[in-house]
């Protein structure tokens, strides 16, 4: 009897939490389209719902006969435990977690409107600090972060007070990368791509075995950090707000950086700067369709110019590189440099196998 | 049996969140007026009504605060509790209680003020820390293990400043460059470090005020930075506080503000976006001498402009808490607490049936996290004064420096079973011996902490009067008079002797006329 109330409260509980995950972003409070628009339902990670919010995205659907309505949840929540048959398109960050979606749910094309590279944002004073260490190269109005010559720092357990002639930053806690919680967030995610493709001698990780293999030296980089966000969004803004008493080094996505840098509103300060890994890992950013409606989503994002034009303003590089650099250049920010040492994620299984490796090791923490 | 009560746990938060999600689709309390929205607060955050009421004017959306402790306001939460939003100082224990179970949805930090040591001017001269850089936490555990430096910090398990205050501390202490795991856990310094602490409290706003009245015998605080500096321009202590920053690190409240339920996100922005505006973060700043959130609002000159490095913090739920069960159990400074409790006929049938509870959760019998934080610790000194018509029963009861306790838990709960009501009510008899026993108590432990808590329903009928008992005070040693009474109004109790009790004795009065009994001595535990 007992046992039974039990599981039946908890199937109850299964469909309430799943009717609790979303919240309509839409800025309307009735639950209905505006007059002879067809609704559109997609769940997305985080980091676009600034961009599907802006009331001109809004209106470039509204054009096309689409009501957008998203939902946001952690890309790898959106691959493993979130209910898509509610939706018309799921739109994660990163290859691996589309991919599953694709091949779970047979979708036949998939659309990938617009990617970010990964990068460190940091300062100055840090980036000159860790290129007397050998660890950072001046590329010229940005740096370069070698992320062989980071991960041996790391492994040695070095701290910022130990690295030579160190007055600007003499801390004494480690020097570590502050990122998102692995176990949640895509960002983290990127960054264990690129940790275990240097781990595993430049190659990545591509089976179960190796995976395993090359947690022991990427674990690190994430438990040594202690409590880590859930979002990509809040380091960030620990960066911009509290500075480099708090992140002295942050992963985020450049389009983050990118973003503020073209706001115009002072929340950069000079002495800010982004290092780029060296290899660095793209964050595309994947519509799944898994109909019509979300296939009609997925290719206007894509092909509308309009569309493409928005995704710019958010930071994101589209297929189009003339307009991202136009776009910048009408803002007065600087232009990154040319990426040429850019690797692939791991397939989402052997990145999913380290993932869970790293969660058994915060348990026994 | 205990599995029985696990799943019983269970069943019961798993009905919280059913009846929280019924209350989802039914509850769309939209009007033209405006949204209430109902928020779980710390109670620091009172200092921001004016901000909410012209926000209030703005929109027309109803900020609603309901103020909790932070470690019971955590546990609230995750147990179902059906605010809309959570705001305290910080969200970190809040995160990891709540494990895989999401309850927070969305998170903004709306201002920022580090935990730092404010030093009374004197000793900051004397001991050469004015401005000075490079000074440790190490340097301020070493003054107080000399009995040289004594402070207030509140009290971990109960308020925010005294949680991240302790996690910051025990970072510092830790031969580990990165987060704090259990085995980093250094009781040694850490004991050496809370020697000082001769006073404490359950909220920051409580302690900055207790600060003041007993500042002659204190040396310094550990508080925000923005109640230090609100405490240097309140005009209420002799010498100013420097703010001291300890080179190892400090660790800063973010204030977040934190989305709960998935059908009040709209308005949730609406309030985000109204406290992110510029003029609002600068009115903030200007109000409460909280930092600003949002880069693009610069620190004003009261706050220095150097790099305060941030320590990092445990993962764990698991090390947190045991470095809080440590505190309580080893590290902090001994407390004694004298129980007055009125057992006149007045209080027969239910009321003494809840006054009972209240003792039995307190020794054992509650299980929740925040109960066994609240609970009887190791190495305290529990003395039950029972009156009516007069003092008639006095018990004292030790509990031990290790081990479980259970002895001496069980001598209390048997104690408190026996209570039985009748005859009149002598209060100020039964705090006078309360006061005989503590401050003899004092004279041989002159470092532990001593407080009393009065529990009566009723007026003063037999015994001395009220001024009687005023002027046997005055002529007290200093030593007795800086215990603390905390009444507790309860029945037919007068708040006005009740008052002036607590405004004498440098305690606060709770109220158990609209609280359960169990709750007020729960958060009462966060004052001892």
């Amino acid at each position: 009897m007992g046992r039974f109330l039990g599981l039946a409260l908890a199937a109850l509980l299964a469909v309430g939490v799943v009717a609790a995950i979303g919240y309509s972003l839409y800025p309307r409070i009735s639950g209905s389209a505006p007059q002879g628009l067809h609704t559109v339902r997609g769940v997305i990670g985080s980091e676009k719902q600034p961009f599907f919010q802006d009331p001109e995205v809004v209106a470039a659907f509204h054009k096309h006969g689409l009501d957008v309505r998203v939902d946001t949840a952690g890309s790898r929540e959106i691959a493993t435990t979130v209910d898509l048959t509610r939706y018309d398109f799921a739109f994660p960050s990163g290859v691996p977690a589309a991919d599953k979606i694709k091949r779970d749910h047979k979708a036949r094309a998939t659309y990938a409107p617009f990617y970010t590279p990964m990068a460190v944002g940091s300062f100055q004073p840090i980036a000159k600090l860790l290129q007397s260490a050998g660890v950072v190269r001046d590329a010229g109005g940005w740096y370069t972060i070698d992320m062989k010559a980071y991960l041996d720092l790391v492994a040695k357990n070095t701290r910022w007070s130990d690295l030579p002639n160190n007055t600007a930053y003499p801390a004494a806690k480690s020097v570590l990368i502050t990122s998102t919680d692995v176990r949640t967030s895509n960002s983290a995610a990127m960054y264990l791509s690129m940790a275990s493709y240097v781990a595993n001698g430049n190659n990545v990780v591509q089976d179960d075995t190796t995976a395993s293999k090359v947690v022991a030296q990427v674990a690190p980089l994430f438990l040594r950090q202690g409590f880590t966000a859930s979002s990509s969004e809040e380091p960030f803004r620990d960066y911009l707000s509290i500075g480099v008493g708090k992140t002295p080094m942050v992963m985020i996505y450049e389009a983050q950086y990118l973003s503020a840098a073209t706001a115009r509103d002072k929340t950069l300060t000079p002495d800010m700067t982004l290092m780029y890994p060296s290899p660095t890992v793209l964050s595309k950013h994947i519509v799944v369709p898994l109909d019509g409606g979300g296939d009609q989503v997925g290719r206007l994002l894509t092909e509308d110019q309009q569309l493409q034009q928005l995704a710019v303003k958010y930071g994101f590089r589209t297929s189009n590189a003339g307009a991202f650099t136009n776009y910048l250049k009408s803002r007065g920010a600087a232009q990154p440099p040319q990426l040429v040492d850019v690797i692939d994620p791991p397939a989402f299984e052997p990145l999913e196998t380290m993932i869970q490796a790293i969660q058994q090791l915060y348990k026994g923490s | 049996m205990p599995h029985y009560t696990a799943r019983s746990r269970v069943l019961a938060s798993l009905l919280c969140l059913l009846a929280l999600t019924a209350a989802c689709t039914t509850s769309q309390t939209t009007s033209s007026s405006g949204q209430t929205i109902n928020v779980l607060a710390g109670s620091e955050l009172k200092d921001l009504a004016p901000v909410l009421a012209d926000f209030q004017k703005s929109t027309g959306d109803v900020v609603a605060m309901h103020y909790v402790g932070s470690l019971q306001g955590a546990e609230q939460i995750v147990n179902g509790d059906p605010s809309d939003v959570a705001w305290f100082s910080s969200g970190r224990y809040l995160s990891l209680l709540q494990g895989t179970r999401q309850r927070i949805l969305a998170q903004q930090q709306v201002m920022l003020s580090p935990v730092v040591l404010g030093v009374k001017h004197s000793t900051a001269v004397g001991l050469g820390w004015v401005d000075n850089p490079n000074v440790t936490w190490r340097d301020i555990a070493n003054r107080s293990k000399a009995h040289a430096f004594r402070f207030a910090m509140t009290n971990p398990a109960a308020s925010n400043s005294g949680f991240v205050a302790l996690v910051g501390v025990a970072q510092a202490f830790s031969a580990t460059p990165d987060a704090l795991q259990a085995g980093d856990i250094n009781t040694g310094a850490l004991k050496d470090f809370f020697t000082g602490q001769a006073l404490t409290a359950g909220s920051s706003g409580f302690l900055a005020d207790a600060y003041a009245r007993q500042q002659d015998r204190l040396d310094g605080i550990i508080n925000y930075e923005s109640v230090l500096l609100s405490m240097n321009a309140s005009g209420s202590l002799h010498e100013p506080l420097d703010l001291v920053y300890p080179k190892e690190g400090i660790i800063t409240a973010d204030y977040p503000l934190m989305l709960l339920r998935p059908d009040r996100r709209m308005v949730y922005d609406r309030l985000v976006a109204y406290l992110h505006k510029p003029d609002v973060q600068r009115r903030i700043m200007t109000s409460t001498a909280r930092r600003p959130a949002i880069p693009e609002v610069k620190p004003d000159p009261r706050f220095p402009n150097r790099v305060l490095i941030e320590l990092p913090f445990p993962s764990s739920l698991d090390v947190v808490n045991r470095l809080l069960a440590s505190y309580l159990n080893q590290i902090r400074p001994p407390s004694h607490t004298v129980f007055v409790l009125d057992t006149s006929g007045s209080m027969d049938g239910s009321r003494i049936e809840s006054l009972k509870r209240a003792l039995l959760n307190l020794a054992g019998a509650d299980a929740s996290l925040s109960g066994r934080f609240a609970g009887f610790h190791n190495r305290e000194s529990i003395t039950m004064v029972l009156f009516s018509s007069s003092v008639y029963n006095k018990r004292s009861f030790q509990l031990g420096e290790t081990g479980d306790n259970s002895g001496p838990l069980q001598e209390i709960r048997n104690f408190v079973n026996g209570f039985k009501a009748g005859g009149g009510t002598a209060i100020y008899d039964a705090l006078e011996a309360a006061y005989q026993i503590a401050g003899t108590a004092r004279a041989n432990q002159p470092d532990d902490y001593y407080s009393i808590v009065l529990m009566t329903d009723g007026e003063n009928n037999q015994g001395r009067s009220g001024s009687t008992f005023l002027s046997d005070y005055r002529g007290w040693p200093a030593s007795w008079r800086t215990i603390p009474t905390f009444p507790v109004l309860f029945g037919e109790g007068n708040p006005k002797e009740l008052h002036q009790i607590a405004d004498t004795t440098g305690g606060t009065v709770f109220d158990g006329l609209h609280a359960d009994l169990s709750q007020v001595f729960k958060e009462i535990r966060g004052y001892q």
